[in-house]
This record gives structure tokens, sequence and C-alpha cells, in this order.
């Protein structure tokens, strides 16, 4: 094995990276009031976003603007450096999109619906709608009438139509809403590889910040129509020096005492009733401890991870459960 | 052209995959029948031949109303109920104009409103072959033509107001509601000057046959000149309120 191989970087940096989207300062105004205020932020080739915030934060008015179904107020969406004001259709070309839920014409079958969407795109020939429809996992349901199709299916179909074009950017309102498990599941595993594969940009917002941080590589957190933070969800080991941790152990105030006394452990707290031991310590060090503590004699029952959930720091940074 | 051709191939497939679909086709040729057997039984000597009967049934003021109003229930729903369905988002985001769309949607209604005069016409004339034979009378093909044209100039009237009301009201229900209440007050004739600048007395343009006018001081010219500027400001105000909104 030859080790030195671990040590070559991936060629990273802002001279690679492609800019797909980029919301320029865009605003909203109804009726005087701002619903999206002096947007910004950029989503490169290949990258997942979230797009996360409280019921009412304005993410699907962004999503409208984005996509051109409503005028923005002030700004600019750059779409591959194309206005979506001024170059409407090099734009939105580029962009697949599913806005709030996927509706269909019922009355047809999910093919027609399909081929309605092919017809108005240039490019792609009958054989791309076989392609997305096994990628979705539709074929049993091809020939069905929309009006027969669960929420699940339609949804499914939705993706289906926002990917008939090879779009470059992905943008989807609440996918996995009324996905099973399975489907969800599937779902992310099929967003990673395109962006991965393809370098398709993809834009999400959900509610489902699990969901959010398992797939997406940032997010991007809106409140009130603001910018509220941006922040990196893909871990990078050496950015991450500190760790916080729980040891049960069967003898506590032994183990305080062997980790109180190693250089950079910090005891944070102690929890008797369960036997466990809160501290705080160098990724580096944890071998170490553990090595004292059985020195020591202590047994160690389980080790776990302290780790703050994008669902708390959500929270933190929406003051929780105020609507705008 | 091809791009446009597909989008308007997008419209007619919507209308016509609707099982409905065959229904105002089926009411027209029943009509036509029955229109010919009433006339027919009560009034043998009416007409001379199917060509006399096509000619005159034809008309604004024989089944024209209620071609309009079919033409009109076919086609209110084309722009409204891609609103209501919410497909109006998919629609929207594809790398053709608001504009092309739209105009899309128009040549669909134009499409089926002829399709609607055709079967109307073929309809007639075989009742008119059943009931009253093919030869005599004074009618030709010329005549049934003529007809046609009336015809089918009220019923596009219509259709284009009905469209603009798709687009200005979203609604289907209010767009035939307040279209088929137009068809029905649209004979009522009001003396007075200005009646003859409203677009209801210049819609039927067979009143001009054989000398006659609407009103006094009307003319052939006169109301085409004005049929054609109502319908340039109903398109440009469907336009104009469909390439400027926001799609919520
Ligand atoms: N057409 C409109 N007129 C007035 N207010 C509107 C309009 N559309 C949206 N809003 C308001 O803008 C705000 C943002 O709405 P938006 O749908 O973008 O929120 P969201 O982030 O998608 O919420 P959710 O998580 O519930 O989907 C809401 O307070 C809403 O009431
Ligand atoms: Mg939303």
């Amino acid at each position: 094995m030859n080790s030195t191989a671990h040590n070559v970087q991936e060629p990273s940096g802002p001279a690679q990276e492609q800019t797909v989207l980029e919301m320029q300062g865009v605003s909203k105004l109804i009726k005087g009031k701002a619903i999206v205020d002096n947007l910004s932020f950029k989503i490169h080739k290949g990258e997942i976003v979230g797009l996360l915030g409280p019921n009412g934060a304005g993410k699907t008015t962004t999503i409208r603007m984005m996509t051109g179904l409503i005028r923005m107020s002030g700004g600019d969406v750059l779409i591959h450096g194309h206005s979506i004001r001024k170059e409407f259709k090099q734009a939105i070309s580029q962009i697949g999109a599913i806005i709030e839920n996927p509706e269909f014409y019922p009355h047809m079958t999910g093919y027609d619906n399909l081929l309605q969407y092919l017809r108005m795109s240039d490019g792609a020939g009958v054989s791309r709608i076989k392609e997305v429809v096994e990628l979705v996992g539709l074929q049993e349901a091809m020939n069905k009438k929309v009006r027969a199709y669960s929420l699940g299916m339609r949804q499914r179909l939705g993706i289906a139509q926002a990917l008939l074009h090879s779009p470059k950017l992905l943008i989807l309102d609440e996918p996995t809403n009324g996905l099973d498990p399975a489907g969800i599941r599937e779902m992310r595993d099929y967003m990673r590889r395109i962006a991965e594969v393809e370098g398709i940009a993809i834009l999400i917002s959900s509610h489902m910040l699990a969901e959010i941080e398992q797939i997406c590589h940032r997010a991007v957190v809106i409140q009130n129509g603001k910018l509220v933070t941006v922040t990196q969800l893909t871990e990078v080991p050496e950015a991450r020096s500190e760790v916080a941790l729980t040891i049960r152990v069967d003898k506590l105030e032994a183990a305080r005492t062997v980790a109180g006394a190693l250089q950079g452990v910090k005891v944070t707290g102690a929890d008797e009733a369960h036997f466990e031991l809160h501290v705080q310590l160098p990724d580096g060090a944890v071998p170490e401890l553990v090595a004292a503590l059985s020195e020591a004699k202590v047994g160690i029952y389980r080790i776990t991870e302290n780790r703050q959930s994008l669902e708390e720091d959500f929270l933190k940074w929406t003051g929780g459960n105020r609507i705008a | 052209m091809r791009k446009f051709n597909l989008l308007v191939l997008n419209e007619w497939l919507k209308i016509s995959k609707k099982r409905s679909n065959i229904i105002p086709y089926v009411i027209l040729l029943v009509l036509s029948l029955a229109v010919g057997y009433m006339t027919r039984t009560f009034a043998a000597d009416m007409y001379a031949s199917a060509a006399d009967f096509t000619a005159d049934s034809l008309q604004p003021r024989g089944i024209g109303q209620l071609l309009a109003i079919l033409v009109i229930v076919g086609t209110a729903g084309i722009v409204s109920r891609e609103y209501s369905q919410g497909t109006i988002k998919f629609l929207l985001i594809r790398a053709r104009s608001r504009t092309a769309i739209l105009a899309s949607k128009y040549v669909t209604v134009l499409l089926y409103t002829l399709s609607m005069q055709v079967v109307a016409t073929v309809g007639l004339f075989l009742s008119g072959a059943v009931f009253f034979g093919l030869s005599g009378g004074e009618a030709g093909i010329g005549e049934i033509l003529t007809s046609l044209l009336y015809s089918t100039v009220y019923c596009t009237v219509y259709a284009t107001i009905g469209f603009m009301l798709g687009i200005l009201t979203k609604s289907t229900g209010v767009t035939i509601g307040a279209t088929i209440f137009a068809t029905t007050i649209d004979k009522l004739v009001i003396s007075r000057e200005f009646y003859k600048y409203v677009l209801f007395p210049n819609l039927n343009l067979a009143a001009y046959k054989d000398g006659g006018a609407p009103m006094q001081g009307m003319t052939l010219t006169f109301s085409i000149i004005l049929l054609c500027i109502y319908m340039t400001l109903f398109l440009l105000a469907g336009f104009a309120v469909f390439r400027r909104r926001d799609v919520a």
C-alpha cells in the first residue's frame, strides 16, 4: 500500500469551482413588505446545497424567482452566467425544478405528461424518457393516468420531469414530501450520484433537517427573507480538532481523576446516576485517554461523541419556533 | 416554427385526451339531425335542398349561438385550468417564452373553433341530404361557405373573449358564465347612435346579406374594422397580463 497516495489533495479551490447559480442581492417586495430581502449566495458545480428556514421564511418565493415564475423587485439571478430576467430561455434551459407540489395533467398518463415536457425542450430524444423513468423507478406506472398516482409517485414523476432535459442545476422544493423511507433513501443516493458523476448542482429546500444534514455539502439558512448564515455540513477531518465525548465507566471518581490529570483533557461534567463522564479534548488525545483509563483499571462501557446536530444549530440561528 | 407547432400539438392533446372531448361533436351531429327533422316535420317546404338548409342553419341566427357556446365550454379552461391544476408551474419553466406558450394556446382555440365549424357544416349537410334531398334549391357551395365564414367570425370573436377572460379571471366557471351570458344578450338592439360602436351588433355579419344592416348607418366594412379593433384589444390585454403576471 502506498500511504503517500492519501496525501494527494483533490484539486479544489476557487479556481476550479464553476459557479452554476449566483444570487445577486435578490429581493421581493409584496405590498411594501420584503418577503425576500437582498439575498446573495452561490452554488458551484457538483454541489448539493440545502435551503433552510422556518415556515414562511421565503424559501418557495426565492425558488419562484430563480425559475422566473415571479418577478424580482431587485437584484438578479445568474444561471451559468445567464440572467433569468434578461436571458430567460438560456438561463431556464439549464434548470430543472419542482416547486411545491408536483402537479400534472391528471387525465393523461405519466408517459404523455413527460412527452409534453419533452416537446418543450431542445435536444432530448424520446429515449431520454425511458432513462429518467428508470432512474426514479416508475416504469410500471407509465401507462397509468396521473389521476391514479399517489403523492410519492407524483413526486417521482416530478423528479423525472426535472431531469428530462439534462439540466445543470436541479432545484427541489420539499422533494421528499410524500416519499416513503425507501424512496427517500433512493432519492438521496441518486442525488449524490448525479452531483458527483454528472456534476449537477442541486438546491434542496426542506424542513427535514436530518435529511439535509445527510445529503448536503452546505446549507443556506434564511429567516424573514434574510440570509442568516451559510454553513459547511460535510466534515473536513482536520478542521475538527476538539471533540466532546461522553464516557460511561464503572468507577466514576477514578475516571475523573485520571482524565483530569491528562494534558489537554477538560472534564466538563459528570453524571453520577448513569456513571457518565463528559470530557472535551483534542481529537489526537483520545487514544491516550483510553489507554490511561485502562491502565488505571477503569472499565469503559461506552464512548459516544456529543455532536451538536443541525437541528440544534437551526433552532439557535432562527430563534426557535417563531414563524415570520 | 417546428418548436411552435410542437407547443400547439401539446395544447391540442391536452384538450383531446379528455374523454369528454367527444361530447360537443356528438351534440352537434345530433342537433343537426334534430333541426333537420323538426324543420321537415313542421315546415316541410321551407328548404328545397340540403345546401339551402345548411347555408341557412349555420348562421349565427341558426345554430351559431349554440356553436359559440360549445366552443366556449371547450376552450374556456385552456389557460385558467393550468392555474387551478397547478400545472402552470411546470409549463412556464421551459425554454419557451410566455408569449409563445400563450400564442400556441390561442392557435389551439382557433383550431378547435374551426373543427367545430367543420363538424357542424358536415352534420347539417348530411341532415339536409336526408330530409330535403340533394337536388334543387337555390343555394350552392358558395352560399354554404359564406355562411360558414359568418359563423366562424361569430364564434372566433366569442372564443377570443373567453380566451381573454380566462387569462384575466383565472376562473373557468366565471369565463364560461360571462361569455354565455354575452351570447344571450348580443341580439338585443339599443337604438342609440353609440350602440353601433359596441361589439354586439357587429358580430353577425350575415345581417348585411341582401343589402340589409343591423342598424342604420352601419356597413360591412365598418363592422369588420370594428371587430378587428376589438379582437386586437382583447388579445393585447390577455397577452400583456399573462406575460407579466407573477405565478404564485
Ligand atoms: N403572493 C403573496 N402575497 C402576499 N404574501 C405572500 C405571497 N406569497 C408569499 N407570501 C408571504 O411570503 C412569506 C414567505 O412565503 P414562502 O412560501 O416563500 O415561505 P416558505 O419558506 O416556502 O415556507 P414553507 O416552509 O411553509 O414552505 C410568507 O409569510 C407568505 O405569507
Ligand atoms: Mg415553501
